[in-house]
């Protein structure tokens, strides 16, 4: 059957649709041939899949071929069912008739005869030619149709249609479609049913030795291909996926050996998706197929079909699946292979791949995560093309122009050399190329990193080159390797060289790199037998070079290959597309990674701005991870992107990120170098200042232990530990810290700023600001912030008291420890008067002000002290503070004031002091800055009023305000004086004091005894040592005394708050003539003469000036005066006034009433008014006018004889106002002194009132 | 006998921050491997965010093979705080199982590195013991069934 193999290829190239036969009996095709035509393709067919399910296809290709025609008529009838897809499908028998009789003889026999082969499908056209207006004619044809529909129709099955060629019937392309479909349909079912009988038979001989793939593959690509001719790509796909698998199983099991194929000229360009690559004629062999041929002929007819289904993106990931391992395939079959083949097959592999399925794509053919993939797939595909060409370009000596960076060395390095059989030789004329090449390496130098940062570069190779192109020469052992070495540049290959200096002739396998596959180094048995000169580099570049230009037959990949320049523009190519297809995918970091090899290649050629941005991608993947190793790598080149863009900002913070990347990865040279660049460039001219972040670098903290407390308005001193990340001390200009109060952001942020340039130490150090008064609130530590030179930087980072691991990248945890807290406004201080009763007056006294510090120091404070009216210091007199004891305090309080009496004599004699005013300021002692001071002060209270007692006729307090003084006090305290504490305090100050008076006794002689009660106000034990009383005008002590009394009263102590009393005997003075001349006396003096003795804790003590030292027993008396007021007895009333009774029946509101007095004249009216006086009185009546009406003359003058017991009435018309006891009018007589008036009743009296009595006209209709 | 080599393992924690790398080459070339499982996290970022693609939905941490390359191997691991543990093997033939298990003995190697309490969640590992006994289960790696 393999025979077919041939002719079914020619079959299968020739025909892609369907065909459908027409028999044409009656010569009707032209007529309908367009109206049949035009039904093409079929929009809409309904067709059965491998497993009978239903399944619509749209626009079914199919063609009408005319039985007669050749294409039919040269197959044989009996043609192998091989081939049975290119069958007609279906069958339409055009016919037509006018006669029913031409019908029965005729047509209904030729008819028979056509469709007497069952096999096929068939069905009749009855086409009517009949004019519809020709009735006969339409008649005659519905009659000759309904016999044909009878002898050809059956009940299961439809197999006549009519056509009216006039005016066809609506639905009849409907039916004929449908008629078609039905033979379309069973025709494959039948087809379908052989295929799959002949293929189980032949699958179950698989293992037989009868057993022939390519029977099998023709059986089955046939069976494939009616299923893509009829678009069932699916069933087709899964017959190829079949197909593969058998097929690999067959070559798996390696029967006999089969040669792999792959050495034909051109066969290294990948053919996996070129189906008519190579006829399969020409890579059959022994009833199978070779397998590099037949592979990638498998894999193109599923992508062909993959990509007929619209889904490129299984061609890529299907393809690339494939690539890596037809690859692992090649490298099974290398040694045969010619050099390199593999490599050159993937690269060409790739790109086919990738362009056909990009082609096919179209956006928005997926769902978005689907695209990611296919992009993904896109990029991977890339990927791999790009090792692999850069695997030729170092082979041929451009492995200097590739950067060996990590992403290169791990694609390069752990990727096999080619492993062919024979390492290719020096071609004889190639010297001069030779040379050039070792003019590259020799010129090639380890590129020196900006900062003079010097790294072993990472390898490309798996192993040394030289050594494995020598080894797999046939002559050459690898004992020569020592000597190679000398030839060539050991900087060349960064880490192959030291692993070939240490490599001593003597242990060559051991020490070489493990990292990669594992080999084994030549044999010690041939060491011996090398006769040939092995091979220096630019030797096997140049071989490698020829045997390449040998392999690859794709001109572009050749000159891609040609030169350095075309090689990179290759290269960037490839990075291109695998960058910017991992962009669009999930594989960012793919991505960005690939962006730092362009940029690279940038770079090197001077597209700097590019490069840079590219690298700032990279660099932002790798710090946003923490992958410093990376970043290391890769930040330098940065550094040197923005130094030479004169990106001084982006400069400063590359070196800043390189400074704070962990310590191990740089040197410390390296970083000192860093930090010089930062240095420089700070203090050089910068356009514009930059700011800088160094958060990474520099990091503070408060310092460990509970915050900094403050008093609300005190300034302080906050100290932070700083840590400088510098590797060398570093000077900062100024330096500022802000603080941000926790409760509110916007409102408590506070820069504390240092005055004066820090010098940074590496690691740790403490800085101590000044903190100037601050809200209350707590407070944490916002933003550092300072200026070296020129650059403003700042660091918003917190270490937690230890350096910042550097791999705390994203950690930029808020403090949430406060460094300071600043109380609310509470009382620090309180000043209270210590004594607690009056002092006395017009005697100086101390006042005593009790200092209270609360749990705050008093240092340095100043106290002003402003006294108010009536009230002044003695500023002769020292003033003396002595610490306090509180009495009233806790008994805790008491014992810690007892420990600090106890600590040490020295301090309890310092806590007595005294003080001088200065402009009215005292400043406190030390000592008195954290205990209870007690300040005396010297002050007397003046007073120009002499005391005045009450007596029991007018008595009479003396208010407490007139001995009230003030002292406003103001102290200022706390660190700068910024606390001030005011109160004004009063003392009360009285006279020792108070004297009352009464008249104890009215003897018969007219001797008064007069009792002068003495009260004590204060709160001191009072001494009267001697008391008189100065009387006034109009009385005398009797018998002449001298006012005093009896002398066995004094001393008179007086407790305090106490009473006495002292008698004196007076009389009124009878003859006051003698007396004209002195000086009138108004008020009587009591003068008492004492001594006080009292505390000051107290009250009134001694008075300040008088407790000046003295001898024992000399005491300087205080004398107080009081006035007295004396009145003269009523002795001689001239007039009587009385007031007559009322009319019995009582008052009543509005009622007119007569109110009556009665003046009468006691005495004769002398001598002494005579002149002014006749017998005229003046009389007044005065009322409350809200309780009486008064009706007739208030005031007037009424005249009373002289004479005694002259009497004269006065009536006045009253009438009261209001009901109840009311105070009645009252006359009063103005001219005449009160003393001489006598009234009856005496006093003041009510009178009742009663209420109106009831009126009818005051009621209220109903 | 094969070479059944791992040549780094690594956690990575969940922030995708390396947390322990280590190279098991002798060659200085340790950060072709860090660049290896750095990129590897943009496989194991894209199982963890596209479960239903991957066909097998998360519900074990072994995450299998992240890399099908030619020449090495990646294999990845999810631990339920979201810690990988990335291997890079240049063993070309290595059984799941085998894989499985040394993740599982990694597992409990760093679940007992990260208890220690001086160590900080979220920080590298830098515990010698963790490390030497990572080098005993990278060394044993293979054994049990190549023997």
């Amino acid at each position: 059957m393999a025979t077919f193999l041939a002719q079914f290829q020619t079959i299968k190239n020739s025909c892609d649709h369907l065909v459908i036969a027409v028999e044409d009996v009656s010569d009707l095709w032209p007529i309908v041939k367009n109206g049949f035509e035009e039904r093409l393709p079929f929009k809409r067919a309904c067709l059965n899949n491998k497993t009978r399910n239903p399944v619509f296809v749209e626009k079914l290709t199919a063609e009408f071929i005319l039985t007669r025609d050749s294409r039919l008529r040269s197959r044989f009838p009996q043609e192998q069912p091989l081939f049975w897809f290119r069958e007609p499908y279906a069958i339409v028998v055009l016919v037509t008739c006018e006669d029913l009789d031409e019908f029965k003889t005729i047509l209904k026999p030729r008819l028979k005869l056509i469709v007497q082969n069952d096999e096929r499908e068939w069905f009749i056209v009855f086409v009517s030619k009949a004019h519809p207006n020709d009735d006969q004619a339409t008649k005659l044809a519905k009659k000759v149709y309904a016999k044909l529909e009878v002898e050809f129709s059956s009940k299961k099955r439809e197999r006549c249609c009519k056509l009216d060629i006039h005016c066809p019937e609506a639905n009849f392309w409907e039916d004929l479609e449908s008629k078609i479909m039905e033979s379309i349909r069973n025709t494959m079912d039948r087809r379908v049913q052989f295929y799959e009988d002949e293929i189980r038979k032949l699958s179950e001989l698989r293992f037989m030795p009868v057993w022939n793939f390519c029977n099998f593959f023709i059986l089955k690509e046939s069976l494939a291909f009616l299923f893509e001719m009829a678009h069932l790509y699916e069933d087709a796909l899964r017959e190829y996926d079949e197909l593969e698998l058998c097929y690999l199983e067959t070559v798996n099991m390696i029967v006999k050996h089969r040669d792999f194929g792959g050495v034909d000229r051109g066969d290294d360009q990948a053919a996996l998706l070129n189906p008519e690559n190579k006829p399969l004629t020409q890579i059959v062999q022994d009833e199978s197929f070779r397998e590099f041929e037949f592979r990638q002929y498998m894999f193109s007819c599923q992508s062909k079909l993959l990509f007929k289904l619209n889904r490129p993106l299984e061609v890529a990931s299907r393809g690339y699946s494939f690539i890596i391992s037809f690859s692992k395939a090649l490298a099974l079959h290398e040694s045969i292979l010619p050099f390199c083949m593999r490599e050159v097959w993937v690269i060409t592999a790739c790109l086919d791949l990738i362009n056909a399925t990009a082609s096919h794509y179209k956006d928005g053919l997926l769902a978005p995560d689907i695209e990611k993939e296919f992009y993904r797939l896109l990029g991977d595909l890339y990927s791999l093309c790009r090792v692999k060409f850069m695997r030729l370009a170092y082979l041929i000596g451009y492995g200097i122009e590739i950067e060996r960076s990590p992403v290169n060395s791990a694609s390069l390095s752990m990727l096999p050399w080619p492993k062919p059989a024979v390492w290719p030789a020096v071609p004889p004329d190639a010297s001069s190329e030779i040379f050039a090449k070792e003019k590259i390496i020799l010129q090639e130098t380890l590129r020196v990193k900006h900062f003079g940062i010097q790294r072993k570069s990472l390898p490309l190779e798996p192993s040394l080159l030289l050594r494995e192109a020598n080894r797999r020469r046939a002559s050459l052992s690898a004992g020569n390797m020592f000597e190679m070495f000398e030839g060539r540049p050991i900087i060349s290959d960064g880490s192959g060289s030291d692993a070939s200096i240490k490599m001593s002739p003597l242990s060559p396998p051991q020490k070489v790199r493990t990292s990669s596959i594992s080999r084994t180094n030549s044999s010690p048995g041939n060491f011996e037998s090398s006769i040939d000169r092995p091979m220096r580099l630019a030797e096997i570049y140049v071989a490698a070079d020829h045997a390449l230009q040998h392999t690859i037959s794709n001109p572009d990949l050749l000159k891609s290959l040609s030169s350095i320049e075309e090689f990179e523009i290759k290269y960037l190519d490839l990075t291109k597309g695998a960058a910017d297809n991992y962009h669009r995918s999930w594989w960012k970091r793919h991505g960005v990674v690939l962006d730092g090899e362009i940029a690279a290649v940038c770079f090197k050629h001077g597209n700097i701005d590019l490069a840079a941005k590219s690298y700032e991608k990279v660099c932002a993947l790798y710090a946003g991870e923490g992958w410093q190793d990376l970043l290391a790598e890769v930040l330098p080149n940065l550094a040197e992107c923005q130094k030479i863009l004169n990106d001084q900002a982006g400069y400063l913070s590359s070196c800043v990120r390189l400074l704070s990347l962990d310590k191990g990865l740089f040197s410390t040279k390296e970083r000192q170098s860093f930090q010089s660049e930062v240095i420089h460039l700070a203090h050089s001219e910068m356009k514009h200042p930059v700011p800088l972040d160094v958060s990474s670098l520099i990091t503070f903290s408060g310092n460990p232990g509970p915050p900094l407390e403050l008093c609300d308005g005190d300034p302080g001193s906050l100290s932070v530990t700083v840590w400088s990340g510098f590797p060398d001390d570093i000077t900062l200009d100024s330096l500022s810290l802000t603080l941000m109060a926790t409760y509110n952001g916007d409102e408590g942020v506070k820069a504390l700023k240092s005055s004066f340039a820090i010098v940074l130490k590496p690691g740790r150090n403490t800085i101590t600001l000044d903190l100037p008064p601050q809200r209350p609130g707590s407070y944490v530590l916002g933003v550092l912030t300072g200026q070296i030179g020129h650059l403003r930087f700042r660091s918003h980072s917190f270490s937690k008291g230890a350096p910042a691991d550097s791999d705390d990248f994203m950690i930029y945890e808020k403090p949430t420890r406060p460094i300071l807290k600043v109380f609310k406004p509470r009382a620090l201080v309180d000043l209270a008067a210590a004594i607690s009763s009056a002092l006395l007056i017009n005697e100086p006294q101390w006042v005593g002000i009790i200092i209270r510090p609360m749990n705050y120091s008093l240092k340095g404070a100043v106290l002003h002290i402003d006294t108010g009216p009536g009230l002044k210091i003695e500023e002769s007199h020292v003033i003396e503070m002595e610490s306090y004891v509180d009495v009233s305090q806790s008994p805790a309080d008491m014992a810690r004031s007892d420990v600090a009496h106890k600590d040490g004599s020295l301090a309890v004699d310092k806590d007595f002091e005294q003080l001088r005013l200065h402009d009215g300021r005292i400043e406190f002692p030390g000592w008195a800055n954290n205990v209870t001071s007690i300040l005396w002060i010297p002050v007397c209270a003046i007073s120009d009023r002499l005391a005045r007692g009450s007596s029991s006729v007018t008595p009479q307090r003396q208010s407490i305000v007139d001995g009230m003084r003030t002292i406003a006090l103001k102290l200022e305290f706390g660190v700068s004086h910024n606390q001030i504490f005011e109160r004004t305090l009063a003392v009360h100050f009285t006279e020792p004091f108070h004297v009352s008076t009464r008249i104890a006794d009215k003897c018969n002689d007219g001797t008064l005894l007069l009792q002068v009660i003495v009260q004590s106000e204060v709160k001191a034990t009072l001494t009267i040592y001697d008391a008189w009383l100065d009387l006034q005008d109009g009385f005398v002590h009797t018998r002449k005394g001298d006012g005093r009394p009896t002398s066995g009263l004094t001393p008179l102590i007086i407790s305090p708050h106490s009473r006495a009393g002292i008698l004196f005997s007076i009389c009124l003075e009878m003859s006051n003539a003698e007396d004209e001349a002195k000086a009138p006396r108004p008020d009587s003096i009591l003068n008492l003469r004492y001594g006080i003795s009292g505390d000051r804790t107290i009250g009134a003590h001694l008075p300040v000036a008088v407790e000046s030292p003295g001898p024992e027993g000399v005491r300087q008396d205080l004398i107080f005066r009081s006035a007295l007021v004396l009145q003269r007895p009523v002795l001689d009333p001239f007039l009587a006034v009385g007031f007559l009774p009322l009319p019995s029946g009582g008052l009543r509101v509005g009622q007119l009433v007569s109110m009556k007095w009665r003046v009468e004249r006691l005495r004769d009216f002398e001598e002494e008014e005579v002149s002014k006086h006749n017998d005229e009185v003046m009389y007044e009546v005065n009322a409350n006018s809200d309780n009486w009406m008064i009706a007739g003359r208030k005031r007037g003058h009424v005249s009373v004889s002289t004479k005694q017991g002259s009497r004269i009435v006065i009536s006045i018309l009253c009438m009261p106002l209001v009901a109840g006891y009311v105070r009645p009018p009252q006359l009063g007589l103005p001219d005449v002194e009160e003393a001489n008036i006598s009234c009856n009743p005496a006093g003041p009296h009510l009178v009742c009132v009663l209420p109106p009595p009831l009126s009818s006209s005051f009621c209220i209709p109903a | 006998m094969p070479e059944k080599m791992i040549v780094c393992v690594a956690v990575v924690g969940h922030q995708n921050n390396p947390l322990y790398i280590q190279s098991f080459t002798e060659a200085d070339d340790a950060l072709k491997l860090h660049h290896i499982v750095h990129c590897s996290l943009d496989v194991v970022d894209e199982r963890v965010n596209n479960p239903k693609k991957s066909g097998s939905p998360l519900n074990e941490t072994f995450l299998g093979l992240l890399y099908p390359t030619e020449n090495y191997k990646v294999y990845g691991y999810l631990t339920n705080t979201k810690v990988k543990f990335i291997v890079v093997t240049t063993d070309l033939d290595v059984r799941d199982a085998d894989v499985r298990n040394f993740f599982r003995r990694f597992h409990a190697a760093y679940v007992d590195a990260v208890s220690n309490p001086f160590h900080v969640p979220g920080k590298k590992i830098t515990s010698r013991t963790f490390a030497e006994r990572v080098s005993t289960i990278v060394k044993s790696f293979g054994l049990s069934s190549a023997g």
